[in-house]
């Protein structure tokens, strides 16, 4: 009784004096992030940590606006000398932090580094429909694919340019621990486990960094982030909760940042084992969820319900596509239909994923008429199994999909086109839809053939979309900065309000 | 002497050659880091391609052997994850485990010590009854809720400590606290036990009718004669604060082992994983050596003859 005492004092001094000495204008930016990055070569790692970190130091070939349009970076400008040959305009006034000047040969030097097999890149998929980089004319560098490539420049976005004569000078060890590029911010060091520092790039082509320095530390544990934000030690964090978000809404010092990104929080189901094989059934499912429940009552709304396997976020997303209300009588109606009355659905799941979703789903289903087994692994062995054949991969699962492209391409087709590990399912009609999106650079036609592969997937459902995932930020007040859908982390972008 | 040192190596190589194999084929058993690697959407094909450059394809006795090839080469491997040569990675972070492991140790046998013997002392009085609650909060307190708790007072609301990180001397006080609560009262009980099992022994009574001072009583003949199960205690909790500071490294952000082995089970990081064991398990048995060499330093009677049995 005593020692409870004690505590609820100490707790109470604690909370009435929270958040006493807020620093005013700081010079650098202190950022708490959930991990350290775990490479500073942007070639090799782009984990959501890394990422953060070393976009600021260099510039990539393209970029998005904060609308998500691809617009020039590193190359002026780019045309289609045919559809799988594209020619970038490189920008003659960029300079890397050692004063020498990006050149087409840095170009190519960084598409071949990222797509050689012996670079080991994790990042290689996404790169690899690139036959062969070079450079055309002095201020030309050509890109030929092996087939028309659409998504080509989406995954552009993620090329950072680095410098070919530094990295071959210093070797792959010293450029991931001291690493050197063109962006707004140069490297100043690497604290491993603690802190990487930058400063400000005051040579930078696109203007002097307003915000002069940045500290990213690791703060893994959610509770001290936001302990740091309240005492001033962080002025930005990442991946809040919306637990803790609810509660941070009555910090006056602080301020919430919540961004709609291209993550779609969709539920797979296995079309090709089990009761789910039965259309019937998956029908049912996508009835039986409420997915405006959903977003309400376990992300308090951060999160925008969706009825396609697809966020707004994505090229590709279509309206007008018909979706499943919730509703639980047809849901049962469905599953009576099928015979299926409490046939044994597995859930299979890893702590990767939000329990409390994977619990609300379970109860709604239950609620149906099915009976939903939970089995729980780590996540290497989930993804072994979700990866694994129609037999091994249970009858649902959640998922968090990004491909960090925010294009259909890398969601649709990788979960569901027949041969693809995702896939459990198969449909020849919707393959060639997909594969005709892919293989043409017409926008227009693109966006039909999706709308019609969308449509057949709604018909199907192999998987049913529940809502996009809204990133969490937290800062201090007086910080200028709008997150968008790609989760980049921008210094440049940022400033302090007066 | 010689003879027991001998055996006393021979066996301590094969039970961290043991630990090892176990955490070897254990952790390989559940899935490589390939899949964690790649983005999502990366074909079978790309997955499989990247996870033969990485070596993973290959069959495990394979991999161990390979394993412990680069060990005889003494060298540790590199980490896939972060393309660093893993004795770096790891020798990064030894110092910042020390300074806390030592730290917290400094608080628990520092505090611990002197309120086992005054709680044995003292038995009964107010003394007891006021120091017991510090034992019982130490020994009950999860980590991860005095750790929170400890920031929010000190960090958020009094602003006196940092509230994470680890940048100065006062960084490391509240992580050593937290830490070294645990200890404290282990080192507490049992002080507390070995100090009244020896007063109640004949010898202490023959001395105090001799007409020493009860202070030097305690001092100079109980707490040597009960000092045993305390060193023996000393060797466990040292290695327990090498390694076992997850939780609290982790509250804390503190930049120590228990954060990177955390992190790299996580992602799968194997090499780095092994690298950890292989310390941890080595200072394990190292440790346990050294109580047993000091047992015949605190006691006479103790020799050390032939192999262990």
């Amino acid at each position: 009784m005593h020692r409870n005492g004690i505590f609820a004092g100490a707790l109470a001094v604690a909370l009435a004096t929270a958040g006493v000495a807020f620093a005013q204008q700081k010079d650098v930016l202190s950022v708490d992030l959930p991990g350290q990055p775990a490479t500073l070569d942007p070639h090799i790692q782009w984990d959501t940590d890394s990422y953060h970190v070393y976009r600021n130091i260099f510039d990539n070939l393209v970029t998005r606006d904060a609308s998500g349009k691809i617009v020039p970076q590193v190359a002026s400008a780019w045309t289609y000398r045919s559809p799988t040959e594209i020619e970038f305009t490189i920008r003659s006034d960029i300079r890397f932090h050692d004063g020498t000047p990006l050149t087409p040969e840095d170009v190519v030097f960084s598409v071949r580094r990222i797509t050689d097999p012996a670079f080991r890149s994790p990042q290689l998929s996404q790169f690899d429909s690139i036959r062969e980089a070079r450079v055309v004319g002095p201020d030309k560098v050509l890109l030929v694919t092996a087939r028309p490539y659409p998504v080509l420049l989406a995954q552009l976005v993620k090329l950072s340019i680095v410098p070919k004569a530094h990295v071959e000078r210093v070797g792959p060890e010293k450029f991931n621990l001291e690493p050197m590029g063109s962006g707004p911010y140069r490297f100043a060091s690497w604290q491993r486990g603690v802190r990487v520092t930058l400063e400000a790039n005051d040579a930078y082509w696109r203007g002097k960094p307003s915000i002069r320095g940045v500290t990213f530390q690791n703060v893994a544990d959610e509770a001290t982030r936001i302990a740091n934000l309240k005492s001033g030690r962080a002025d930005v964090t990442r991946a809040i909760s919306p637990d803790q978000a609810q509660a941070l809404k009555s910090e006056a010092r602080l301020k919430l940042l919540p961004a709609a990104t291209e993550r779609i929080g969709y539920l797979f189901v296995n079309a090709q084992w089990g009761p789910t094989a039965d259309v019937r059934v998956r029908r049912a499912i996508a009835h039986a969820l409420d997915r405006k429940l959903i977003v309400d009552a376990l992300y308090g709304g951060f999160g925008t319900p969706v009825d396609v396997v697809l966020t707004p976020a994505n090229f590709g997303y279509a309206t007008g596509i018909p979706s499943y209300p919730f509703d639980p009588a047809k849901a049962r109606a469905l599953i009576k239909e099928a015979g299926a009355e409490g046939a044994e659905i597995p859930f299979t799941t890893s702590p990767a994923y939000d329990q409390r979703l994977v619990q609300a789903l379970q109860q709604m289903l239950q609620e149906v008429g099915l009976k939903v087994a939970i089995r729980m692994t780590d996540h290497p062995t989930f993804l072994k199994r979700r990866q694994g054949n129609p037999d091994e991969a249970g009858s649902i699962s959640t998922g968090l999909w990004s491909c960090g492209c925010q294009d259909a391409d890398g969601v649709i087709n990788p979960l569901f086109r027949t041969g693809s590990a995702w896939a459990k399912y198969s449909n020849p009609r919707f393959d060639a839809l997909i594969d005709a999106a892919r293989a043409t650079i017409d926008e227009k036609e693109r966006l039909a053939h999706y709308a019609d592969a969308l449509r057949i997937l709604h018909e199907d459902v192999p998987g049913v979309g529940m809502f996009q995932y809204h990133a969490i930020y937290a800062a201090r007040r007086e910080l200028q900065w709008q997150p968008t859908a790609g989760e980049s982390f921008h210094v440049f972008d940022m400033k302090w309000q007066n | 002497m010689t003879r027991y040192l001998l055996g006393r190596a021979a066996q301590s190589v094969l039970a961290v050659f043991g630990v090892m194999a176990i955490v070897f084929v254990v952790m390989r058993l559940s899935g490589d880091p390939t899949l964690l690697l790649v983005p999502e959407g990366a074909t079978r094909e790309q997955v499989d391609a990247l996870r033969a450059q990485l070596g993973f394809d290959r069959p495990i006795p394979v991999q161990f052997a390979d394993y412990l090839w680069t060990l005889c080469r003494l060298d540790l491997g590199e980490s896939v994850v972060q393309r660093l040569p893993v004795w770096r990675i790891v020798a990064e972070r030894i110092p910042y485990t020390g300074w806390l492991a030592s730290t917290a140790l400094a608080i628990s046998v520092g505090i611990g010590i002197p309120v086992g013997v005054a709680t044995a002392v003292w038995r009964g009085t107010l003394v007891e009854r006021a120091l017991m609650p510090l034992v019982l909060v130490g020994q009950s307190m999860p980590t991860f809720w005095s750790g929170i708790l400890l920031i929010m007072l000190f960090g958020v609301g009094l602003g006196w400590l940092p509230t994470s990180g680890a940048d100065e001397w006062r960084s490391v006080v509240m992580p050593a606290i937290a830490l070294g609560g645990l200890s404290m009262a282990t080192f507490a009980r049992i002080t507390r036990t070995s100090v009244m099992e020896e007063l109640g022994k004949d010898y202490v009574r023959a001395i105090r009718a001799k007409g020493v001072a009860r202070p030097v009583v305690v001092l100079r003949h109980v707490l040597r004669n009960g000092a045993i199960p305390i060193v023996t205690i000393a060797a466990l909790e040292i290695a327990n604060l090498l390694a076992g500071a997850v939780i609290v490294e982790t509250v804390f952000a503190w930049p120590g082992m228990g954060q990177l082995a955390v992190q790299s089970i996580q992602a799968r990081d194997f090499m780095v994983v092994q690298a950890i064991v292989l310390l941890v398990s080595i200072a394990y048995v190292l440790l346990n050596f050294v109580a047993d060499i000091l047992y015949g330093a605190i006691d006479p009677r103790i020799r050390l003859r032939g192999g262990p049995r």
